[in-house]
């Protein structure tokens, strides 16, 4: 399983073309600088097509930072 | 904390140039890669540098938890009024027919304050360790 999984993943680097679902890829490379205003695609993608997933990502820091200051708490002793 | 002078001298040094690096990552993010969450975490690693300097005017863990509850008010409201502007949740509130520039201004402002987000709380998390737990 493991041999299949790296023949698959560098047949997929070497020709992109042979795997035929290309319609979001172009239409991101021809359409994000007119809709969006960014030069950098992965820029638009997440801060407009996908910001919806933005947010859960600064929510999931936050839960991180407060459970990890519970954790680290010391006693006191009574 | 065993420090030296070394350490301290090169922490003075090095941290207006890593704040300034990091403002280059974060104000370019839309042209260059980089962007928020990049930025966010080099200014977190600009403020631990200084973490062997003697603290006396360093902020404390408690505000901090509270600046970074704020900033996720505001990352939320400044992607909700786009439905207020153009009808559509979650993009862009300037309108669809302007300008490559304009829209530009949705893009830097939701930049800046997802890294100061980001920062604080790499700042929270790895802080707890140093101090050890301690909670003022």
């Amino acid at each position: 399983m493991v041999i299949g999984i790296f023949y698959f993943t560098q047949e997929s680097f070497l020709d992109i073309n042979k795997y035929k679902n290309q319609y979001t890829r172009n239409y991101y490379i021809e359409n994000a600088l007119e809709e969006t205003g960014a030069k950098n695609i992965v820029s638009a993608i997440y801060m407009d097509y996908r910001l919806f997933d933005s947010i859960f990502e600064a929510g999931i820091l936050l839960i991180t930072a407060t459970a990890i200051i519970f954790m680290t708490n010391k006693d006191e002793k009574d | 904390m065993n420090t030296s002078e070394i350490m301290k001298c090169a922490a003075r040094v090095l941290y207006p140039f890593m704040l300034l690096y990091g403002f280059y990552i974060i104000l370019f993010g839309d042209r260059s890669p980089g962007g928020g969450f990049q930025g966010g975490a080099i200014f977190a690693t600009a403020y631990l540098v200084t973490i062997f300097l003697p603290e006396e005017s360093r902020i404390k863990r408690n505000t901090l938890a509270k600046i970074e509850k704020v900033l996720f008010m505001i990352i939320i409201l400044i992607a909700f009024s786009s439905y207020f502007t153009r009808g559509i949740l979650f993009t862009n509130f300037i309108p669809g027919n302007s300008g490559i520039n304009d829209k530009r201004i949705f893009l830097v402002l939701l930049n800046f304050f997802i890294s100061l987000k980001v920062a604080t709380g790499l700042i929270l998390i790895i802080s707890a360790f140093v101090e050890e737990g301690k909670v003022e």
